[in-house]
């Protein structure tokens, strides 16, 4: 589980568990005789962090102009125009302005918890990003309960946004925390159950091996369309995910119109900018955990031409026996990377298009949709689906 | 989302959710595919009316300083100032407080000349508030044309005095001889 880029021997992925990692052998290999075995590890930690962080970076920039856009256009308006092509540098300019901006603290507030706050939030979306798999062959951590992983990494931002609720003393900050870990109680249910469907078609909570696992019928062999109750499980599943990553309709904890800003009501500039990077990071791994297990992952038709045409090992056995880099599966990797990247914007294109839909629900609404409506039709998923997986075992052999 | 507690509306609102979700969507998705109305407003501008009342402009060499606008200015925000050389008008200002003016075109009206008008500027944005008082001459003193007519008319009266102390009876227009006073 180091969060270091681990690029793995695909042909080996029963071994992958044991933790092959390609970026430290290569820095034994290179740096061994000059260093100690601590100082590589860390290294190569290190580096692991920085590509996740610059990842999450990025993908925050892109959504935030993305959203933007998106916003701009459903409302009949351009959005962000000036800075860049279609204002597609406005993000890197609005960067520039929060870390710029005066950091404040309320002369009442719990100091400690209140730098602690957005350091927790954003440490628990990274080290859940650590789970998310570039390609088939490049990931940082090949975790066997990969979405396990993933939710309670999420789940723990709860923490980071309730502590910061409580930290600002202010009563619209501790609404907003509060509402928050009421939002999440209720919706981590529905999320997990909806999510148990496709896993258990699966049998995995490998990321990379579920996604494998959908290669078939020219890589449209998406769990989707595996079994009926997939299609209501990824709708709950969805509807879960929003309330999960305080997204419209469900952004109760930061309902503008009634708590100012909620629990973000008095963070400026980095700290505040940390909140806001957890909630594109985690719409994004929301997406892509959809993304894999109901959509197919890596795989769709062009991910399999690619696969046919320059062969899917990353890594072979060379003539001396030892493992070689195989370069001609990089176009393969590539693909396969880029398809779960616009699977996944996808996700977030429709969170997106769905809050610029849908009107803020109430509170009640909120706890009546998630404990009487998708609790209980998230277990008719799950049982039915294991029912129908038991039957089709049982008739089938 | 109703409250009912009957199995049938569970599965109404079920129903209900996902129906006028997806027609919201509907809608949305409509309205991010048409081109946006909106303009990009300092680089392109709506077309403006042709009765719009915006900043007004004087056609200063027609203006006689008759102050018919001044006194129809119902809150006073119009001042000028002009020396008169004979017929000719030496401009010293001619002033319009935009932080009174309530556009209501009353000074154009009057105007014997029909000199001055509303113009279709709307924006203006400065730094500092007498700045609001804007100056809507487009040149101070007198335009090169009425200097010349002004010498012109000069030369020709030194020439009929030279004239008349000469003795001789100069053939002219009587209408010189209202020049200078």
């Amino acid at each position: 589980m180091t969060p270091a880029l681990a690029l793995a021997q695909q042909s080996a992925a029963v071994e992958v568990g044991s933790g092959s990692n390609a970026f430290l052998e290569g820095l034994v290999a290179a740096l061994g005789a000059y260093l100690p075995m601590w100082a590589l590890w860390l290294g190569a930690a290190v580096t692991g962090v920085a590509i996740v962080m610059g990842l999450i970076s990025l993908i925050a920039m892109f959504s935030v102009w993305l959203e933007r856009k998106v916003a701009g256009h459903i409302q009949c308006r351009y959005g962000p125009m000036y800075v860049g092509w279609h204002g597609w540098l406005q993000s890197i300019a609005d960067g520039v302005k929060l870390l710029l901006k005066e950091d404040m603290i309320p002369r009442d507030a719990d100091r400690v918890l209140f730098m602690l706050a957005p350091a927790l939030v954003l440490a628990a979306i990274v080290a859940a990003m650590a789970a998310y798999p570039l390609a088939p062959g490049v990931f940082f951590a090949d975790i066997d309960l990969g979405v396990f992983f993933v939710i309670a990494m999420s789940s723990m931002t709860t923490i980071g946004v309730v502590m910061a609720g409580w930290a600002s003393n202010s009563k619209w900050t501790v609404f907003g925390a509060m509402r928050e870990a009421a939002q999440v109680v209720a919706y981590e249910i529905p999320l997990g159950v909806a999510l148990l469907v496709p896993v258990m078609v699966a049998g995995t909570l490998n990321m990379r091996e579920a996604s494998e696992m959908q290669s078939g019928w020219y890589g449209m062999g998406w769990f989707m369309f595996k079994n009926p109750f997939m299609l209501p499980a990824f709708v709950l599943y969805f509807i879960a995910a929003l309330a999960e990553t305080k997204r419209a309709p469900f952004d109760l904890p930061e309902a503008e119109s009634e708590l100012v800003a909620g629990f973000m009501t008095e963070y400026s500039g980095i700290r505040w900018s940390f909140f806001f990077m957890e909630e594109y990071a985690a719409m994004f791994l929301m997406s892509a955990l959809a993304a894999v297990f109901f959509l197919g992952g890596f795989e769709s038709p062009l991910t399999w031409a690619a696969g046919e045409f320059f062969g899917r090992e990353l890594f072979v056995k060379g003539a001396s026996g030892a493992t070689e880099l195989n370069l001609q599966a990089i176009p393969y990797h590539a693909v396969a990377g880029l398809t779960l990247l616009v699977k996944s914007f996808a996700g977030i294109f429709l969170m997106m298009w769905l809050r610029w839909t849908l009107p803020r629900v109430r509170v009640d609404q909120v706890m009546t949709m998630g404990y009487k409506y998708l609790t209980p039709l998230a277990l008719v998923c799950a049982i039915g689906a294991a029912l129908w997986e038991a039957g089709k075992q049982a008739l089938l052999g | 989302m109703q409250q009912t507690e009957t199995a049938q509306g569970y599965v109404k609102n079920i129903w209900d959710s996902v129906k006028t979700t997806l027609v919201g969507m509907k809608i949305t998705w409509r309205y991010m595919l048409q081109k946006p109305i909106t303009v990009q407003y300092p680089d392109e501008r709506m077309p403006i009316p042709d009765r719009y009342r915006g900043i007004h402009y004087l056609e200063q060499e027609k203006c006689i300083n008759c102050l018919a606008c001044a006194r129809a200015c119902p809150i006073d925000c119009i001042e000028m100032e002009a020396v008169r050389h004979g017929k000719e008008l030496e401009w010293i200002s001619f002033t319009l407080d935009y932080q009174k003016c309530m556009f209501c075109e009353l000074c154009v009206y009057p105007c014997p000349k029909d000199c001055i008008h509303m113009g279709t500027e709307y924006a203006f944005v400065t730094f500092d508030r007498s700045e609001f008082k804007h100056d809507l001459l487009s040149f101070k003193g007198m335009a090169r044309e009425a200097r010349i007519r002004m010498k012109e008319a000069e030369a020709k009266k030194a020439a009929k005095e030279a004239a008349k102390a000469a003795g001789v009876k100069v053939e002219d227009s009587k209408a010189e001889e209202g020049d200078g006073e």
